[in-house]
Parts: C-alpha cells; structure tokens; sequence
C-alpha cells in the first residue's frame, strides 16, 4: 500500500475570446480495486453549467457548457491516492471483447506487421506473458523522443519513425496484442514526478486487468495512478470541446505526483 | 390484377409534377453536388394480399430479432458468449459503438425505421436482400407519386381495392410519439443539401413534426430545447434525427463535426430524449451481420425463419471461401462497408488479371467481404414512354417496418428498377428509377 498525492492542471488559452463552449472532461481518477481516490480540489474555470457522468468505459467525466465569452478555460484536480498493486480489477467478460480488436490509431500496418512477424510465434504461456514478451522485444526498437508525435499519429505512423512518447509506445504494443487477440486497454495516468500525463496499458490476465509500462519497459507497481482507460488514446481523450471563436489555443498541462 | 393501362398517358405529367415538387436525389460525385429527378415509372408494382401477408409475417419477425439482437450487443452480449455469432462481426464492423454500450433508450427500441430491402426470383420466390437500419430513406416517394396518380387518374383508384398508403404519416408520429419523452416531436435534418431533404421536409408536413436543424436546438439544464427565431424554448421529447451517429453531438461523437447538437448524447442516454432511429443501431445493419440474422431469429424467438437471406457465403469461414473460390464467376461480391450500390463486384465481370488481383485481396481481408449467389430477379415491366411500349427490368423492394410496442408493415413500400436493361443495381444513387407499390385488399 502507498499513499500518493496528486495535482493536475490543465489551461487551454484562445487567442480570441470564445462562447458557446461545450465541453468533455475525462480527466479524475475514479476508484477500484486498486486505488482509493480521494479529492481535495476540483476547480473548472470560467463559470459553466456541468454533470457528471460515467463514460461507457466507466472512465468518469464531467459534461458542461460555459457560455459566456471566455479567453481561458482551465481544470485543477488534487487529491490523493492510496494505491495497493496486489487489488485485483476484474475484467468483466462482456465488456472485454471489444478489447480485441483494432481501432484507427491501433491498426498495424506494414511496419509493426512486420515486426511482428521477426518475433518468435513459441515464445509465450499466457496472454499477460505474450505481452511482456513483446515488450521487452519493442523496447530496443523505439526510442523515446518527445516532439516528433502528435495525440492523433497512429502506432503505425509512429513505428515507421521509430521515435515517440508514452501514447506512442502504448498503442504500439496495443496494435501487436491485437494482432493476437490478445485482450487489452490503453490507460491514461500519473506516475511520481513532474510533468506530463503518462501513459500505459492494462492486459487482461484470467480475469483480472494488469498493467504493463512499455515507456519504462517494466509492470506497473504502486506508483501508477489510472486516470481512465479505453481502446486508445482518443477513447481517453482528456477534453473534447466545441465552441465559437477562439482563434489559435495552447493547451498546457502539468501533473505533480509526490509520494506520500 | 392487371396492369392499370388507363395510367399510361400520365407517364410524363406525373414525372413533371414531381419535379415541380422537389422530388430529386441530390448526389456528390467527385466533391460535386448535383441533383438530378429520381424517375418513376407508372406502372405499379403490385403485391397480392396472401403474398404480402407472407411478407409481413417475415418482416415483423426479422426487425423483432434485430432489436433484440442490436439490445443485447449493447447489454449482456449474450449471443456472443453463447457462440452464435463470432465477436468478430460485432466488434471489428463499423456499425457498433462503443458510446452505446449499456444504454437503454426509451422504450428499448433501437430500430424504429427499418427499410427491408428484398428480391423476387424467377420462381417467385423472395429473398432479403439487405437490412438497413440506421438511416433509410425512400418512404415520400410511393406517398407523393401515389398522391399524383390519384389526382391525375381518380377512377383507377375508385374502382381497384389498393391499400390506401397515406397512413405512413400516422405510423409515423405514432412512432414518434411512442417513445418521446414529454415534449415536440421534430424531424432533425442537415439541411436542404441532404439527398433525402424532399423526404424530410415532406414527412415534417404531414406528420405535423417539427422540420429543424441542429442549430435550432440547444441542451440546457439536462433537456433538449427547440429554440425558435423569438428565443422562445420548447422541450423536445423525440427527434427523428436524419444525420448519421458521427455527426450527431460533436462532444461525444466525431468531434470534427460542424454540425450536430451538442450534449444531446449524454442526455439520451439519461432517458430525457428519444433518438430514432437509436445511435449505434448500425451494428445490425453491416453486410457481414445480415449473415447471421436468420440464426438470429432462431436464437431469439425461437422460430424458424419466414423469409430466407439470398444465399450467402461468409469469406472468413474457411469452408465458405474454399466454395466461393471455386465459384468465384457465378458469384456477386460485396464489400461489408459500402452501401449505396457502392462496392459491389460480379464475379464474371472481371479480367483475369483483376480477378487475381482481387482473390488476394480477400484472402488478405476476408472479414471485410461477403459473397452471394447472384439471384436471378423476377422482371417487371415499366412503361417506356418514347416507346410507348412496356419494357422489363430489374427491380427489388424496400419495406418499411415501424416499431412501436410491436412491429407495423406499412402497406406498400418503395419498388426502385434499374434502368439500364443489363443491370442488376437499382439504387436511385446509381440512377435508377422508382416505382410505387400497391398491396391489394383482397
């Protein structure tokens, strides 16, 4: 068991001001098996009318509309997190099957195909073990390079570069799984320090969800804070607005992870 | 019955009419936006009572086992777990989403609006050959040509038991009305650009919904509001929407979408607002799912099928694709993801090179092709007006089946025909024509 404490700040700022602003925030860590969440902040600014609402994930989110005219549009979440790696997730049969299969930014292409054939077809017990297996062997083949990858490049077109973030290397490993069946999710969280969100992915293992890092090439121990989870990056999409006017924006988020 | 000759000299008057009307099909080729008339043809076609009996029994029980097929994949998925349809043609097919899972909507109807398309062959015999279920168009036009016909040729009318088929206004607001929530009925149309624009504004009129846009409604507090040019707001309870799923709330679907209504998912999903017909019902309606439906309707009604599917070969069984191979020039095969007359090869029609080409291709992707047996329709003739002379085509059938507590048939339907002597695709964006349908009273 540990305890952890969480910040997470988000601004998007508009050149010109904005109304009418419809907006989806997936961005608070709900409870389960294996981390207690608790919230000492939740801070939406400018002043909107909002619901919250569980996506069909299950990933909380908070619905709203702010409509009058606004050049900032800010989120803060604190709290805590209590995390025991041995609680067990269990993976509800009826919701795991679409975990299967690939989505536009987790579709092999050419390149991961190929790779995919270089790896050796014997060489695994279980579905979780497969995974590990294959991570262990894309480790050495992708480099982490910040800048080069957008939230929208696919686990193809960042193969083909070689070079990428943690949403790169999550969805990569996801598009290898896939190509076996093998049942697993895309997860937005925290990890201790400061700096950007992270990202990993969970593999079903008789029954249960386990989470595996491939940024770090290792299992997710009790420092991991999950935000939310999908099929991929866009199933766990941070915001989702509509709005009028605006102009160019920023978007700035910072996350601040201490152990307790 | 007969032919009714005494329709012929209407041939050109009532086409003009309809034109006059608006009744075009507004088509995108090659980032163009053209319209062009949907001809008709005066000769009816004309469906006996026993016959459409025979229909009717096949039809209700096939939309009752699609709602109950399109409810479980969003629930308990229990036809999966069961073995009765691979995953595979649930989860890798566009039509499931996963924002629907484990929504109810009101009522629990997922498919309100159904077109059934089917086929008679040279025997007789009919065959389904499509279920579409997402957004299907095509009811105005039997409505209004029926309409003009009457004023043109009333005693042809008064002397001939046709069932009457100006009752699909009302089935349609009972529709409507069965599952709104408290509040307008409206009709949600992408504007005058839509190919279907004639339909909508035409149902809107007679049914007494409401013909708005997305701009005309906002989500406030947790309910849907129609807004109109004073500011006034009224609730809305049920929207016939005629935009696709992507395009509907740019919040919680395609968030490129420049049109749409903006939280009107998160409040359907709370019961506060009907959709017909339901987002996501589209996992129903793929190429590879109709496959599965009689074992669908045996599965959940247990009952034996009433109308047969055109027989189907499904690539991604082996024993299927080793036949298919073999038969490959006798076969028509259609890509799952197109609709529209899109997407549709005939075996026979390619060169050699091409047919490699294209074996390859299904080897490499069988999960995304089905093969048919290509049915040998039944012609029917239309009226050549240069002529002045009867000609045969190829033609299907589009019914229409309502949902309300229980499945309705409307009583006549849209018969479409190829125009070109040698075809077999009827689909009006292929430009072919259109003929209405009469069921008889006795």
């Amino acid at each position: 068991m540990r305890r952890l404490r969480y910040s997470y700040h988000m601004e998007l700022t508009f050149e010109l001001p904005v109304n009418e602003h419809h907006f989806k925030l997936r961005c608070f860590p709900s409870s389960d098996e294996r981390q207690k969440i608790s919230y000492t902040r939740i801070e939406i600014y400018p002043q909107h009318f909002s619901t919250e609402e569980p996506d069909s994930f299950g990933n909380m989110c908070i619905f709203g509309t702010a409509r009058q005219s606004h050049e900032r549009f800010s989120v803060d979440v604190e709290g805590t997190a209590e995390i025991d790696a041995s609680g067990q997730v269990a993976a509800i049969p009826s919701k795991t099957g679409i975990f299967k299969y690939e989505t536009a930014l987790t579709k092999a292409g050419k390149t991961i195909r190929e790779f995919h054939r270089s790896l050796d077809p014997m060489n695994w017990m279980t579905g979780y073990e497969r995974t590990v297996y294959m991570m262990n062997e894309l480790y050495p083949e992708f480099r982490y390079v910040p800048g080069v990858t957008g939230i929208l490049t696919s686990a193809e077109d960042a193969f083909r570069l070689r070079r990428g973030v943690c949403q790169d290397y999550a969805q990569i490993l996801l598009a290898l799984c896939r190509l076996e069946r093998i049942p697993c999710r895309y997860v937005a969280g925290m990890i201790p320090g400061e700096g950007a969100t992270h990202a990993w992915i969970d593999v079903c293992d008789g029954g249960v969800w386990r989470g595996i890092d491939p940024t770090h090439n290792r299992e997710c121990d009790d420092t991991y804070i999950k935000i939310s989870g999908g099929r991929d990056a866009q199933d766990c999409a941070i915001n989702q607005g509509v709005f009028y006017g605006g102009g160019k924006q920023t978007q700035t988020v910072k996350v601040i992870v201490k152990i307790m | 019955m007969a032919i009714p000759e005494e329709l012929y000299p209407y041939s050109g008057s009532v086409n003009e009419l309809l034109a006059r009307y608006g009744v075009k099909f507004g088509i995108y080729k090659n980032g163009v936006f053209n319209e062009q008339l949907f001809p008709f043809d005066i000769i009816p076609r004309i469906i006996e009572r026993r016959e459409f009996e025979y229909l009717e029994r096949g039809l209700k029980q096939r939309v009752k086992a699609l709602n109950e097929f399109i409810r479980d994949v969003y629930s308990d998925k229990k036809i999966i777990a069961d073995g009765v349809i691979p995953e595979d043609f649930v989860y890798s097919g566009s039509g499931w989403l996963a924002q629907c899972d484990g929504v109810n909507p009101p009522q629990n109807i997922y498919s309100h609006i159904s077109g059934i398309d089917l086929v008679q062959a040279k025997n007789g015999e009919w065959f389904i050959l499509e279920d579409n279920l997402r957004i299907p168009s095509g009811a105005s036009y039997p409505m209004i040509a029926r309409e003009l016909c009457r004023r043109s040729a009333p005693s042809v009318f008064a002397e001939n038991r046709i069932e009457d088929n100006r009752n699909y206004a009302q089935l349609l607001r009972r529709t409507m009305d069965y599952v709104n929530t408290g509040g307008l009925s409206v009709i949600l149309t992408p504007g005058r650009f839509n190919a279907a624009y004639f339909e909508h504004s035409y149902f809107a009129e007679l049914t007494g919904a409401r013909l708005v846009t997305c701009e005309d409604l906002v989500v406030e507090d947790e309910h849907l509001y129609f807004k109109d040019y004073s500011g006034k707001k009224e609730q809305v309870g049920a929207v016939y929407r005629r935009i696709s799923d992507e395009y509907l709330d740019p919040v919680n679907f395609n968030r490129e979408s420049l049109i749409g209504v903006p939280h009107v998912f998160e409040i359907y999903k709370k019961g506060r607002v009907a959709l017909l017909n339901a987002p996501g019902n589209g996992a129903a309606d793929d190429k590879g799912i109709y496959y599965f439906v009689p074992a669908m309707i045996r599965y959940y009604l247990h009952e034996d099928p009433v109308l047969n599917n055109a027989p189907t070969y499904l690539l991604y069984y082996e024993r299927d694709m080793k036949y298919v191979l073999e038969h490959f020039d006798s076969l028509v095969i259609k890509d799952v993801a197109e609709a529209g007359g899109y997407g549709i090869i005939f075996g026979d029609s390619l060169s050699a090179e091409k047919k490699a080409e294209f074996i390859d291709l299904l080897k490499a992707e069988p999960r995304r092709f089905i093969a048919q047996e290509v049915i040998d329709f039944k012609d029917i003739d239309i009226f050549d007006g240069e002529a002045g002379k009867r000609v045969p085509r190829k033609a299907d059938f589009r019914a229409f089946v309502l949902m309300n507590d229980e499945p309705v048939v409307w009583k006549s339907g849209l018969t479409r025909f190829s125009r070109n002597p040698d075809s077999f695709v009827v689909n009006s964006s292929q430009g072919g024509g259109f003929k209405d349908t009469w069921v008889m009273e006795e």
